[in-house]
C-alpha cells in the first residue's frame, strides 16, 4: 500500500503503541482487499465493549489504557446493559456495572458514548461523500444510503480506523461498488417502519451483497422509512447500500442509479410480498411477555408518535411494552414531556440495549461470575423485522411481528393484533 | 513426508495443529459454541468437532458483519482455531476477528490442497506478509 509520511509514523510505532497497533491491523485489513492506500475518514461508529461477551469491555479499558484516543468524531453502538435504569429490565446490578466500565473506557477514548444503533437521531450526522466506518451494519447502510457517506460493514476495527482517521480504500469507499445491481419496482403503498421493513428484508434476501436500486414509491418515504429500510435490508442479506432513486445522493433517478450501465429488468414487489415478511414472523405461543417498539433504537418522531398511540391507554397486566431509545432521544424525549406520556401508560423507555442486545440472549458468554440467567419468555411482540430474527435467533423464544400501531394494542388488549388488522 | 502448498497471506503469523478440514463454509456467527469450542451449525464434515487449536481448512467463510466478535470469542474461551486456511478470500469480518486475535489466515492455495488433507494430520502455516506456506506432515 502506498502510505503517507503520516501513516508510516503510526505504523512504525512514532505515534505511540495504539496508533501502531491499530495502522498495523489496517495495513494487513487493505492488503487482503486490494487497497492502494488509505482514505481521512470524517467519523467512526465504534464497539462498546459489550458485558455480555468474555472480556470484551476489557478490550476497550486495554485500548484506553495505553493512550488510545479518537482522532475523528465517534460514536459507540449499542450496548448489553441499560446502564442507568438496569433495574426495569431484570438485569443483575454486576452486568450494569461491567457495561458502565466500558462507558468509562469511552471517556478516556474521546468516543460519545452514545451506546445506540442509530447515532444518527443521538446526532451523529455524516454528510454526502465523507468516508466512514461502522460497526454496526444497520448505520453503515444507513450512512450509505440516505446520507450518501461511504461505509463498509466493519468489525471491530472501526475502533481501529477512529483511532488513526484512516481506512484502507476499497469496498463502498471506492465509486465502481456504489451503483445498482439490482432493480426493485414497489407494487404496493408501504406505509409506516414495521411496513418498510419487511419490504427490506424482501428486497435484501433478493440481493444477497449487491446494491439495490428501490424504485416506484408513491411518495417519498420518511427519514423513519428509510432508517427500517436499511435495517430490514441488512438483516436478511450482506447488503451495505441501497438506492433509492431521488432520495440516495446523488442519485437523481434510475439510469443514474445503475451507473451508466443497462437498466437490468425490474423485480416487482406487491402487498402479498410484505405482507409474507410478517407471516413468516407470527409463531405459535401461550402468552405474550413483552411487546417492544424501538429497533432501531427510535428517533424523536418515532417516540413521538408511541406517546400519541398510548395517550390515554393502559398496558395489560402481565405485560411489558419496551421502547428502546438512545439515551440522547429518551432525554430529548423526556424534555419534551413525552416519557412521561409514555410512563403514564406503563411503558418502559429504556436505553443502551434492546431485547436481542440484553441478557435475555442465550447466545452470549458472559463470565458466569456475573450471575446473568436468562429469563424463559413466552413470546416477544416486535414492530421490527431486525428484531424479530434476531430475538427467534439469540433469545430463542416464540416472537411475533406486527406494526407500531398493532403493537401498542396487543399491549393493552394482552391479544396479539397482527398488521392490517381491523 | 512433508507437504507443502503455497498460499495468499492473509493476516500474518506462524501456527501448528492438527488438520480439521471441513467440506462446507463456516460461519463463526451461529455455527460454532463460543464456550465449548465445538460446531453446533448443519455441517455434516464438522458437526460436533471442536476448533480449539487446530488448523482449520474450508472452501470460504459464510458472511456476517459479527463473524469477528464470534472469533473473537472463540479465542477468549480458548477454542480459537490455531490457524485458518480458506479456499477464497474471507470477508473483513473474520479478517478483522482473526487479527485481533492472533490467528494467521492464508487463502487461495495455489494447488488443490483437499487430496493431500488427512483429518488429524500434524500440520502449520507461516504467514509473512502475502506469502504463506501451509506444510502438511503424513
Amino acid at each position: 500500500m502506498d502510505l503517507t509520511q503520516a501513516e508510516r509514523d503510526m505504523l512504525e510505532g512514532r505515534e505511540g503503541p495504539a496508533r501502531e497497533r491499530a495502522m498495523k491491523g489496517l495495513v494487513q485489513l487493505g492488503r487482503a482487499y486490494g487497497a492502494p492506500r488509505m482514505v481521512e475518514i470524517g467519523y467512526a461508529h465504534i464497539h462498546a465493549g459489550m458485558a455480555l461477551y468474555l472480556e470484551d469491555v476489557e478490550l476497550m479499558e486495554e485500548l484506553a489504557s495505553i493512550d488510545a484516543r479518537m482522532a475523528v468524531p465517534a460514536s459507540v453502538n449499542i450496548a448489553n446493559a441499560d446502564t442507568v435504569n438496569w433495574r426495569a429490565t431484570g438485569a443483575p446490578e454486576s452486568l450494569a456495572r461491567l457495561q458502565r466500565r466500558a462507558a468509562g473506557a469511552h471517556a478516556r477514548l474521546g468516543s460519545d458514548c452514545t451506546f445506540t444503533c442509530t447515532p444518527y437521531w443521538a446526532g451523529h450526522w455524516p454528510t454526502w461523500n465523507t468516508h466512514m466506518t461502522s460497526i454496526e451494519s444497520t448505520v453503515t447502510i444507513f450512512c450509505n444510503s440516505v446520507l450518501g457517506a461511504r461505509s463498509n460493514r466493519d468489525g471491530f476495527f472501526a475502533v481501529y480506523a477512529g483511532m488513526t482517521g484512516r481506512y484502507p480504500l476499497f469496498g463502498y469507499h471506492r465509486d465502481e461498488m456504489r451503483r445498482g445491481t439490482g432493480l426493485f419496482l414497489v407494487d404496493a403503498e408501504p406505509s409506516g417502519p414495521s411496513d418498510f421493513s419487511c419490504l427490506g428484508f424482501h428486497v435484501g434476501a433478493a440481493i444477497g451483497d449487491g446494491v439495490p436500486v428501490v424504485a416506484g414509491f408513491a411518495r417519498r418515504p420518511t427519514l423513519d422509512e428509510l432508517d427500517a429500510l436499511g435495517a430490514g435490508i441488512a438483516t436478511s442479506g450482506g447488503a451495505s447500500m441501497f438506492i433509492v432513486p431521488g432520495v440516495t445522493p446523488p442519485y437523481a433517478d434510475v439510469e443514474a442509479a445503475f451507473g451508466g450501465r443497462d437498466v437490468p429488468a425490474p423485480t416487482r414487489i406487491d402487498r402479498a410480498a410484505i405482507d409474507a415478511v410478517y407471516a413468516r414472523y407470527r409463531d405459535a405461543h401461550d402468552a405474550i411477555d413483552i411487546v417492544h417498539l424501538g429497533c432501531p433504537h427510535a428517533s424523536w418522531e418515532e417516540m413521538k408518535h408511541y406517546a400519541r398511540l398510548l395517550d390515554g391507554r393502559r398496558i395489560a397486566p402481565g405485560i411489558e411494552l419496551w421502547i428502546t431509545a438512545s439515551r440522547n432521544v429518551r432525554n430529548a424525549a423526556a424534555e419534551a414531556g413525552l416519557v412521561a406520556r409514555l410512563e403514564a401508560a406503563g411503558a418502559k423507555v429504556i436505553s443502551d440495549t434492546c431485547p436481542m442486545s440484553c441478557h435475555f440472549a442465550r447466545t452470549v458468554s458472559p463470565d458466569p461470575a456475573l450471575g446473568v440467567v436468562p429469563p424463559r419468555l413466552r413470546a416477544v411482540v416486535v414492530d421490527s423485522v431486525k428484531q424479530a430474527k434476531y430475538v427467534r435467533d439469540m433469545i430463542q423464544c416464540p416472537v411475533l411481528l406486527t406494526g407500531a400501531e398493532e403493537a401498542v394494542e396487543t399491549a393493552c388488549s394482552g391479544r396479539f393484533v397482527p398488521r392490517g388488522a381491523p | 513426508m512433508t507437504q507443502r502448498i503455497a498460499l495468499r497471506g492473509i493476516v500474518e503469523g506462524s501456527a501448528r495443529g492438527p488438520i480439521l478440514p471441513s467440506r462446507e463454509a463456516i460461519s463463526f456467527l451461529g455455527d460454532v459454541d463460543i464456550r465449548s469450542g465445538r460446531v453446533v451449525g448443519d455441517l455434516p464434515s464438522v458437526r460436533g468437532r471442536s476448533l480449539a487449536g487446530v488448523v482449520l481448512v474450508m472452501p470460504y467463510t459464510r458472511g456476517s458483519a459479527g463473524a469477528w466478535r464470534f472469533l473473537h470469542q472463540l479465542f477468549r474461551h480458548g477454542n480459537a482455531p490455531a490457524a485458518i486456511v480458506s479456499g477464497t478470500l474471507p470477508d473483513p469480518s473474520v479478517v478483522q476477528g482473526a487479527i485481533l486475535s492472533g490467528i494467521p489466515v492464508a487463502c487461495d492455495p495455489a494447488e488443490d490442497p483437499w487430496p493431500l488433507l488427512r483429518d488429524g494430520a500434524a500440520a502449520s502455516l507461516v504467514v509473512v506478509e502475502d506469502r504463506a506456506v501451509l506444510e502438511i506432515g503424513t
